[in-house]
Formats: C-alpha cells, sequence, structure tokens
C-alpha cells in the first residue's frame, strides 16, 4: 500500500468532521456487478502495483500501446450488411467517403450476413423466405464474394466477416476469391468470428459441442499456416453481456472462453505462439461508465497472464485486441433519441477504456434496422470523439485514478473468483455441455430486469419520465424485391456453373468430412476446393450438417 | 374461461431469428404471474400452428427480433383459423417498429408490445383479455 501522509492525514480528518452531520444517512450503492461502490476514493486505494505500469507494457492494464491512440487512433468498424451484395457494395463505398477508417487509414469492413447464410441455406431454400438480407446481407456464391473484394487492396483492406455455422465456408469462398484475382491467400487481412462457443448462451441451433470446437481449430490452424494477418476467432464476450452477464461475469466467461480455444488448439497440437497472438475480442459495453473502463482495463492483463501461462511468448502474443459493440439491450423504444445519449456514453467509456476497435449502435435499432440517417449519426458520433474531444491525446487517461485503479482491481479479483470456479469444474466448454454457464448468465438477466421493473435500477423514459405520446420516426422500410433479386443471383450463378463438377465437388467434400471427423486430415482445405470448383455457402453446408450434426442447448 | 384455470402460453420465436434475452425474460415473468408457458422456438408458421393445437394453449405470444413480423402474422392468423384456433388471444413483443402496429393490428394481432416492459403489463393484458377475443 502506498503510506499517506500527514497533511493527507489532516485532510481526511476534516473531511469526516465536514460529513458528520449526513454521512449515516447515505444508500450505500453497487455496480452493475455488484461490487460496494464507496463516495470518495483515496491514496489509501493506491497499491505499489499502481505506481509500477506503463502503457504498452506487460501485463497491459494501461493499454497495448505505449503512446495510446497518438500514433493511429481506434479503428471505427460500423456493422453493416443489406441485401444482396449489390446493395452492401454501394454501403461500402459510401461508408469509405463518410471516413470510417481502421488503422492507418486502411479500410475496414465488418460485414455483417443475414440469417439464412449464417443458418447455411441459399436464397433458394423454403426457411430463407422473408427472411434474405434483412439483418445483414445475402452472400453465397463465387460471385457475391468476387463482389465484394472487388478493386480492394487485400493488403490494405479488413474484412470482417460476421458469420454463423457458415464461418468455414465463408473463408473458403473469400479465399477461392482472392486467388481467382490471382493472389495469394497470404494477403487477406480481417476477421472470422468463429463464434461457435456462443451457443453457450445465445439459443441458436449449432454444431454438436465436440464437432463445434473441432471445426474452430481447424479454421485457425489453417490460417496461422495460411494466411497470417488473418484473425481466425473472436471471443464474443459481448454476446455474453447482451444476454445478460453482468460485466465481471461477462469478464470471467469471456476469458474461460478464451482459454478453451487456447486449450484445443494446444491439444490439436498448434504451438503457442502460432495462434494466440491472433485471437482477439468483441466485448459488450453498457453506460456503467467507470465500471466499463475498469472492465477493459482488468481484462488486457487477466488475458495477458492467461496468454503468458499458456506459453505466449512474445508480448505482442500477449495483447488482449478488443471490439467494442455498444449494447444494443440498453437501447429504448420508448423515447427513441435518447439513445444517442446511451451511445456516446457508452462509447466514451470504450476509448477510455483504451479499445482497439468500436461500432458504435444506431438510435433506432431497438425498433429495426437503422436508416441511412442513423448509422451515419452513429459514425459520426465516434468521430466527434475521436477529433473534437481531445480524448485520444494521452494514453490511459484515468489511469491513477484512485477509483479507476481499485475498481480494476476489484473487477479483476472477482472476475478471477468466477473464472477459477469455471475452470475447476471442467471449463467453458463442459459450461456449455451442462448448462450452467446459460443458467447463470438467464439469472442474471431475470435480476436485472426485476431491477428494472421495480425500478430501483433506472431507465429514463421506461420507468421513470415515460411518456404516452406516439412516437414520429422515419423507420428502415425493407425492400421486399431483394428477396427475388437474391434468388434471381444464385439462379445465375447456378446456371454458368458446371453442375456436374459441383455434384462431383460436392461428394468428395462429403468425404472430406467423414476423414476430418476420424482425424485424418483438416478440413479448410476442402472447402476452399469446393469453393474454387463453384460451391456455394448453402450447398457446403448440407454435407457439413450431415456430418457434424444439429445441438440446441437448452 | 373460468377463475381457477391455469392459463396456458405458448411462447414462440420464428425460424430462423437469434438472440433469446427477451423472449427467455417474457417466459419467465410469465411464470411468475401463475401462467404455464410452453417455450417454442425457431418454427415456422406451421409448425407455431401445431404447436398450438398440440398444447391446446390459450395465448400464442410471438418474440420478434430479426423482423419479419408482418409477414409471418399474415401467414399465421389464417392457419390457426383454419387449426380451429378462432378463440386464441395472439400477442406480439420485441423489435417491431410503432409504424407497423397498425399492420399487424389489421392481420388480426390483438396486441403488440415494446420491448423493456415489466412482464407484468404483459400477463395483466392477457389476464383480462384471453377468451374474450376471437381472430378477425
Amino acid at each position: 500500500m502506498v503510506e499517506p501522509n500527514e497533511r493527507f492525514r489532516e485532510a481526511k480528518a476534516e473531511w469526516e468532521k465536514r460529513r458528520a452531520r449526513y454521512a449515516d444517512k447515505l444508500v450505500p450503492r453497487k455496480n452493475l456487478s455488484g461490487l460496494p461502490v464507496s463516495t470518495v476514493y483515496t491514496v489509501e486505494h493506491l497499491e505499489d502495483q499502481h505506481l509500477e505500469e506503463m502503457p504498452g507494457v506487460y501485463p497491459f492494464s494501461r493499454g497495448l500501446y505505449p503512446d495510446g491512440y497518438a500514433l493511429t487512433p481506434w479503428m471505427q468498424q460500423m456493422v453493416f450488411g443489406y441485401g444482396t451484395i449489390e446493395e452492401t457494395r454501394d454501403k461500402m463505398e459510401k461508408m469509405v467517403a463518410e471516413g470510417m477508417e481502421g488503422y492507418f487509414g486502411h479500410k475496414v469492413f465488418n460485414v455483417v450476413y443475414d440469417v439464412p447464410c449464417m443458418y447455411g441455406v441459399d436464397a433458394d431454400h423454403p426457411e430463407a423466405e422473408n427472411n434474405l438480407g434483412q439483418c445483414g446481407v445475402h452472400m453465397s456464391t463465387g460471385d457475391d464474394y468476387d463482389e465484394l473484394i472487388r478493386d480492394w487492396e487485400l493488403e490494405t483492406t479488413n474484412f470482417s466477416m460476421i458469420t454463423g455455422d457458415n464461418c468455414l465456408p465463408a473463408l473458403a469462398l473469400l479465399v477461392a476469391a482472392a486467388e481467382r484475382r490471382g493472389e495469394d491467400p497470404a494477403a487477406l487481412h480481417g476477421n472470422s468470428m468463429n463464434w461457435y462457443p456462443r451457443i453457450a448462451v445465445q439459443d441458436v441451433p449449432s454444431w454438436e459441442p465436440k464437432w463445434g470446437y473441432a471445426l474452430m481449430i481447424d479454421l485457425i490452424k489453417w490460417s496461422a499456416r495460411n494466411a497470417p494477418h488473418w484473425n481466425p476467432a473472436n471471443i464474443f464476450m459481448y454476446g455474453l453481456s447482451e444476454a445478460g452477464a453482468s460485466p465481471v461475469e461477462e469478464l470471467a466467461y469471456g476469458l474461460a472462453w478464451g482459454k478453451s480455444i487456447i486449450d484445443a488448439g494446444l491439444q490439436a497440437g498448434l504451438d503457442p505462439d502460432e495462434f494466440i497472438g491472433r485471437l482477439s475480442f468483441q466485448i459488450g459495453c453498457t453506460q456503467s461508465l467507470f465500471e466499463e473502463v475498469a472492465k477493459f482495463r482488468a481484462h488486457r492483463r487477466m488475458w495477458a497472464k492467461i496468454c503468458r501461462e499458456a506459453g505466449a511468448t512474445k508480448p505482442s502474443n500477449m495483447h488482449a485486441r478488443v471490439h467494442v459493440h455498444t449494447s444494443g439491450y440498453v437501447l429504448t423504444q420508448q423515447q427513441l433519441m435518447n439513445n444517442n445519449a446511451r451511445i456516446t456514453l457508452q462509447a466514451l467509456a470504450a476509448v477510455l477504456g483504451g479499445v482497439q476497435s468500436i461500432h458504435t449502435c444506431s438510435y433506432d435499432e431497438a425498433v429495426a434496422v437503422p436508416t441511412e440517417e442513423s448509422h451515419r449519426v452513429a459514425l459520426r458520433t465516434q468521430q466527434i470523439l475521436m477529433h473534437e474531444a481531445g480524448v485520444r491525446d494521452v494514453a490511459d487517461p484515468l489511469g491513477g485514478s484512485f477509483y479507476i485503479e481499485q475498481l480494476t482491481d476489484q473487477m479483476e479479483e472477482a472476475a478471477w473468483e468466477l473464472y477459477e470456479k469455471v475452470e475447476a469444474s471442467g471449463g467453458f466448454l463442459r459450461g456449455i455441455e451442462t448448462g450452467e454457464i446459460k443458467q447463470a448468465i438467464d439469472d442474471s438477466s431475470y435480476d436485472y430486469k426485476q431491477r428494472v421493473n421495480s425500478g430501483e435500477t433506472p431507465v429514463v423514459g421506461v420507468n421513470m419520465y415515460a411518456s404516452d405520446e406516439p412516437q414520429d420516426y422515419e423507420h428502415f422500410r425493407i425492400d421486399e424485391s431483394i428477396e427475388e433479386k437474391a434468388r434471381n443471383r444464385l439462379t445465375g450463378y447456378r446456371e454458368r456453373r458446371d453442375e456436374a463438377e459441383v455434384e462431383r465437388a460436392l461428394d468428395d467434400l462429403r468425404d472430406a468430412c467423414e476423414a476430418f471427423k476420424a482425424g485424418e486430415r483438416d478440413l479448410m482445405p476442402a472447402l476452399i476446393e469446393a469453393a474454387r470448383r463453384g460451391v456455394t455457402n448453402g450447398e457446403m453446408m448440407v454435407p457439413m450438417r450431415e456430418a457434424f450434426g444439429w445441438y440446441v442447448s437448452e | 374461461m373460468a377463475d381457477n384455470q391455469q392459463i396456458k402460453v405458448l411462447l414462440a420465436k420464428k425460424k430462423i431469428d437469434v438472440h433469446g434475452r427477451g423472449s427467455k425474460l417474457i417466459a419467465r415473468e410469465l411464470q411468475d404471474a401463475g401462467m404455464e408457458v410452453v417455450y417454442f422456438r425457431f418454427g415456422v408458421a406451421d409448425d407455431i400452428v401445431d404447436a398450438a393445437v398440440q398444447e391446446d394453449v390459450d395465448v400464442v405470444a410471438l418474440s420478434i427480433m430479426t423482423s419479419g413480423h408482418n409477414q409471418l402474422a399474415r401467414d399465421l392468423i389464417p392457419k390457426l383459423k383454419e387449426a380451429g384456433k378462432d378463440d386464441v388471444l395472439v400477442i406480439m413483443g420485441g423489435i417491431i417498429p410503432e409504424a407497423d402496429y397498425p399492420t399487424l393490428d389489421e392481420a388480426g394481432v390483438h396486441r403488440v408490445f415494446p420491448p423493456g416492459l415489466p412482464g407484468s403489463a404483459v400477463a395483466e393484458y392477457i389476464e383480462e383479455h384471453v377468451g374474450k377475443l376471437a381472430l378477425p
């Protein structure tokens, strides 16, 4: 502990005198994670370790880079994707024109797929009807991927692909498109989400857990050896927090998720320095401002410790690289414009917490897919923070704050405790199988809702200052002709390809899936080969479903 | 319906929807209000009708996250009637623009709820209207 001096003791005695009249009337506060919050923090809360850290130096509590955002600011990675690749292509160009940039002016495209693609059905499948291109882009054929990358330089463009179960087929289709352009997949930059472990909390049917992890590792292994700049797995802590996890639970379960990938990779024979440094995170952010800042700081040093213990030796391989998606759950349909204030606060917390990349939600996401205008306002919110507010000038600007340092420690301690519990009972994968993680997070979600219902947790416009006045706003309207267009694109593609060759490719892929299950071969090369021969996203998923099962976690 | 009878609710999410926080919460809150909740996920309109008939529910509650609500209502309501469930109460909730409420009303949805309300508000509506409204 840092020793307080005599002048501090005098000041503290005076402070006690001045508050004596009302001090016992103050209601003790807790943060979202349930940790007690004092009204004042002092030098007594500083520990020696708080005086020993620098940004860019292990364990990275103060940030990954020595000068924070001074060299290059965070990446503005707005999620988008709508209609067919034609509509999405227009949007890409618009966003570039609006100044959406990654590191050093690189292009970043954070493209979300529609639910049929994620789930693995093509446009002509009956279950795709009424869902095509609605909440993401429908992208399934070689043509679609050629159009996705057309004219973008692979060396300076980041393609983040927000996939579901189609994660491996999507990367295979991208690789085949790069090859058609005569380029080496090693030039690819971007992300596969590889979110299989999200079935721990999200009620989506997916692969059986054993195969889900095997497929995830297969993609990681292929990337490590063929596309070294590709980020092959994203640890989706956002999914945990949106499902209801408190910030401490999000930390603990999220790090256990990450640890489960490390364990599976090591077990598959990968070298720690070969893959750990390419794992990255997407984390949630609520408007509990200081708690979130402390969460990001604690997260970096906890991950650094986990990676070092797992055998990573290069400091950059211990980096927790974080993309923040501001919370959708906390947005309210009531008094929609108020959401702009919430989004600004969340983005500010992310920046003060030193994250690498941000998606700001649009204020109208509580009612529909964003409009052009609301999406632009969300991007501009980041740009105002970046250029007007001065928040990128100083690395870890809250470092050394008595409160933030103390809170970072508390969050870390509480998260380790829960993390160790998960690890001791068999880790995150076992937590998926037993349903324990889902149960815990569902319970937290329920507790939070009860607190909102009772008014204990205030939500402006919902449980205070509510209004019956109808709202007048323009919401995004889905163009119903998109469905037809998506089906026509697919038909056109199929007419031009060699169907007999596709049949043979699918037979080969079926064999490859069986060989993969028997541990005889990797799967990514077989998927890439299928993509080269004209097989679509939905078609690749058929033999995969047959081989890797169908699992609904309850 | 008699006062002493437990109200039975089919809580359904359409096929290919994602995120379950809202629907799981409402399931639990309706149970808190003393109702029996059959939690049914990822059905197309036909599946939802089959489940409603099989479970002989009083209420069909549809939770929406990734849009498609207008189409679902247009498909579902006639099919419920065809299956003889004309007296079932149909409600919807979730990410639905207010501007679509009249369309849903026209399609025969009895009531649409915005997200974030206490489950008790939905429970009160059900208690008041169950068995008293017919499908158009």
